[in-house]
């Protein structure tokens, strides 16, 4: 279906032979080079130049502004992604495996899976106060729906006759769900995993932006008020980072949980 | 007779009661939460944790309220200026990069971005650039929903099987007719699962925008609730919030289902 | 010993209508028998099975293993399915010890029986993959294996070989009867192939569809140990007048055939 790399290269005009691998990285590589080069002929305030941009940053690491807050910003990812992870998985497992339990509740999962949780924060705001509290419980709410879902879809799909194999063996109820579900179910539970530590990360940032107390959604909020778009840029590659490393690190787990699968199969 | 613990087939109920028995949860539950909210709220007695009933009389007040309306209004333009822009852009930039390989890989690194970054933290950015009117909250709004949209996209197209675009081309079908009778058919589950998961993605972005950007339609009249302490009529909001995202996503689903019914009920790429 | 009694089990199908899998069903297998269950698609073998199993729960009738009526799964009973269903996650040893674990046993004493049933099924060198890397016909001596392992007074193979090709059928023929051989526990073997019916069994029960029941009952003529019938040119005519007397029978139960079509 997609023609070969260098044909549609030649297509584009070009006829050097770019190894395929390579070329997300030149062209990000493009991409870095126009933004120097715009950001030093255009010379406005809020774009500045790459150069600018990671000076900045340098800076803003020296004097401790970012670190600081990058630890704050981690403690809360941290804890809300962990809430939300034991949550998540066993409301799903509950949901998946006892119907009565997922009628009763896939409605609202799904509900407020879909609604833009940072209408919560408001509420969190008065009940926990001004603080952490606030962002974790944030945080928990961006991320743990996607999970409940994914861990109860995963219980759902466990092939019924690996648990009738089980039920033969005279396995109990606990036995099965801990041997048969729960590793059958862990490819997608990871899914919801990978996908939650996105969202949990935008929950962070988000809820640090709005309740401007403590941590990196804190700095960016700050750095636009004095119209310093080069903080906020630098900030915004530090975030970047973390959602990077974030997802990194969930999928490296992933690899470990499910290295029995196919190839094919990753998503 | 068998008294087996271990249930394997009983005769399943017909598919009606199913669906009350399913109803009769759903409404348990919910009585469940009311109560347990009531109880606590009574309990802490605070200014600011209204009740379930308070919260129930604020959310029926508001929607008779004009108020509500305009604020309405004034977010949802920003909705569909800009979600419209992000299926515009985002589409055809999905099928292009689905289609040729080699404008994926271009493209891979700025959409790995794009999925990534918090597009909040590009409002103080916005703000600075283009201000803070209706033009920078529809210009986030599509900033929130073109991901999903080109992400679907593409997926919806690369899942169009191989082999039948190998088919036309071996009756000379030429690039614009592989198009047509080939790929943009195939494609559609993806193209509407990503318009509508981009939707909830743009609802979300109206919403956060005025959370932090500026204070106007619906985030403005929380803002306001939470600055004069009116917890009920601020909650009453976040329900409204919550029922539009709800009903706008569903009407979407209908329509996707309407349109595509030979594919299966996918989530997408969420 | 296994005894059923006026079995009964009913299933509502999707447009309402009751059917009934299967109706007033009895049949005793003796101990150590290889009892083959024969029939079409529908005749209610695998619901016998099943039930025998205790996975399925039944409407009238009573199931007796050893003089013990049977309320659900037990370490008495062990089965070998037509799909395999191994644990994809897990090694040969893992999946072979799986209901040695859940019992509670010992690392040593798992591992020591794994590591024999693993020879017996021929299975050497293999004991550290994964089912993902294993051929259809490796799996199931891996499900027999882990059948076995548990050591069963009744042995229950649901199409065991179904799923695989036939030069792999016929292979895991043979292999079964010599492992069956070793140690000649009860056997109830779910088939819808007539050949395979004769070979295994010493008896071959056949069954017909709608309601389920036993259609008939035909002892195998054939002595054991039952070596390779091919090799032998009396056993294989033995065989092949079998196969088609039952054949005649089934085909009289067949909706699209002339003589008789289908009982109700």
């Amino acid at each position: 279906m997609n023609p070969s790399t260098s044909a549609s290269a030649a297509k584009l005009g070009t006829r050097v032979r770019v190894p395929s691998r390579l070329v997300p990285a030149l062209s990000l590589l493009v991409g870095v080079a126009t933004w120097e080069l715009i950001g030093r002929i255009w010379d406005v305030s809020f774009f500045p130049a790459l150069s600018e941009v990671v000076a900045q940053l340098v800076e803003l690491i020296r004097d401790g502004r970012i670190l600081g807050n990058l630890s704050a910003s981690l403690t809360n990812l941290a804890s809300g992604f962990g809430i939300s992870v034991v949550a998540g998985i066993v409301i799903g497992v509950a949901m998946g495996m006892i119907p009565i339990v997922n009628s009763a509740l896939d409605v609202y999962v799904y509900a407020l899976l879909t609604a833009p949780s940072l209408v919560f924060a408001p509420i969190f705001f008065s009940i926990f106060g001004l603080g952490r509290g606030s962002i974790v419980a944030l945080i928990v709410v961006y991320a743990v729906f996607i999970i409940i879902i994914n861990t109860a879809d995963g219980v759902r799909s466990v092939p019924i006759e690996l648990i009738e194999m089980a039920q033969t063996y005279n396995a109990s109820r606990f036995q099965i769900a801990r041997r048969v579900i729960l590793p059958a179910a862990m490819p997608m539970i990871m899914a919801g995993l990978r996908i939650g530590v996105s969202r949990a990360v935008k929950g962070m940032i988000n809820g640090e932006m709005f309740i401007a107390v403590v941590g990196l959604g804190r700095v960016v909020t700050e750095a636009g008020g004095r119209f310093d778009a080069a903080s906020v840029l630098a900030v915004l590659l530090v975030i970047i980072a973390v959602a990077w490393a974030a997802s990194a690190v969930v999928q490296i787990i992933d690899r470990r949980l499910t290295s029995w699968l196919p190839e094919v199969n990753r998503g | 007779m068998a008294t087996s613990s271990v249930l394997a087939d009983a005769p399943r109920p017909p598919l009606r009661r199913a669906g009350v028995q399913r109803g009769i949860a759903r409404i348990v539950a919910f009585l469940v939460f009311a109560g347990l909210w009531q109880a606590f709220a009574t309990s802490a007695n605070s200014l600011l944790i209204p009740t379930f009933t308070a919260t129930v009389s604020a959310f029926l007040r508001l929607i008779a309220s004009s108020e509500l309306w305009r604020a309405l209004l004034v977010s949802n333009q920003a909705l569909v200026i800009g979600f419209g822009a992000s299926v515009v852009i985002g589409i055809p930039v999905g099928l292009l990069i689905g289609r040729f390989r080699i404008l994926e890989k271009v493209a891979d690194p700025y959409v790995s971005i794009m999925l990534v970054t918090p597009m909040a933290a590009i409002i103080p950015l916005m703000v600075m650039s283009v201000g803070i009117g209706l033009a920078s909250r529809a210009m986030l709004v599509a900033l929130f929903a073109l991901p999903m949209v080109i992400v679907n996209t593409r997926a919806g197209v690369r899942q169009v099987d191989d082999r039948l675009v190998e088919m036309a081309r071996s009756y000379n079908a030429t690039e614009r007719q592989i198009w047509t009778r080939i790929l943009l058919r195939g494609a559609m589950p993806g193209v509407m699962a990503g318009v509508r998961i981009g939707l909830g993605r743009g609802i979300t972005g109206m919403v956060v925008v005025e959370l932090l950007m500026v204070s106007v339609g619906l985030g403005g009249l929380i803002l306001e609730y939470r600055a004069f302490f009116r917890t009920a009529d601020l909650y009453a909001v976040v329900i409204v919030v919550v029922l539009e995202a709800l009903v706008l996503v569903s009407v979407a689903h209908r329509i996707e289902r309407r349109m595509v019914p030979w594919a299966g009920d996918e989530t997408g790429s969420a | 010993m296994i005894e059923v009694k006026g079995l009964t089990k009913k299933f509502i199908d999707k447009n309402g209508t009751t059917v009934e899998a299967v109706a007033d069903l009895d049949l005793t297998v003796q101990d150590n028998e290889f009892v083959t269950v024969l029939g079409p698609s529908g005749c209610g073998k695998t619901t016998l099975l099943r039930c025998i199993a205790g996975l399925t729960r039944w409407d009238q009738g009573e199931i007796l293993i050893d003089g013990n009526p049977v309320r659900g799964p037990g370490l008495d009973r062990a089965m070998v399915f037509q799909s395999f269903a191994l644990l994809p996650w897990a090694t040969v040893l893992r999946n072979i010890t799986f209901g040695l674990e859940l019992r509670g046993a010992d690392r040593e004493t798992r591992e020591d029986k794994a590591m024999e049933l693993i020879g017996a099924v021929g299975l050497a060198d293999f004991e550290h993959n994964l089912p993902g890397t294993l051929s259809g016909g490796m799996q199931q001596r891996v499900g027999l294996a882990r059948a076995l392992a548990v050591e069963p007074s009744v042995l229950l193979m649901d199409e065991p070989f179904g799923a695989l090709d036939e030069q792999t059928r016929r292979l895991l023929q043979e292999e079964l009867l010599r492992i069956w051989e070793a140690r000649r526990i009860t056997v109830v073997f779910i088939t819808h192939s007539i050949e395979e019916a004769v070979i295994l069994g010493d008896r071959v029960v056949v069954m017909t569809p709608r309601p389920g029941r036993i259609d008939d009952i035909t002892n195998v003529p054939l002595g054991r140990p039952r070596a390779n019938p091919a090799e032998y040119a009396a056993a294989t005519r033995t065989v092949a007048e079998l196969t088609a007397t039952l054949w005649e029978r089934l085909k009289q139960h067949q909706p699209d055939s002339r003589a008789g079509g289908t009982r109700s």
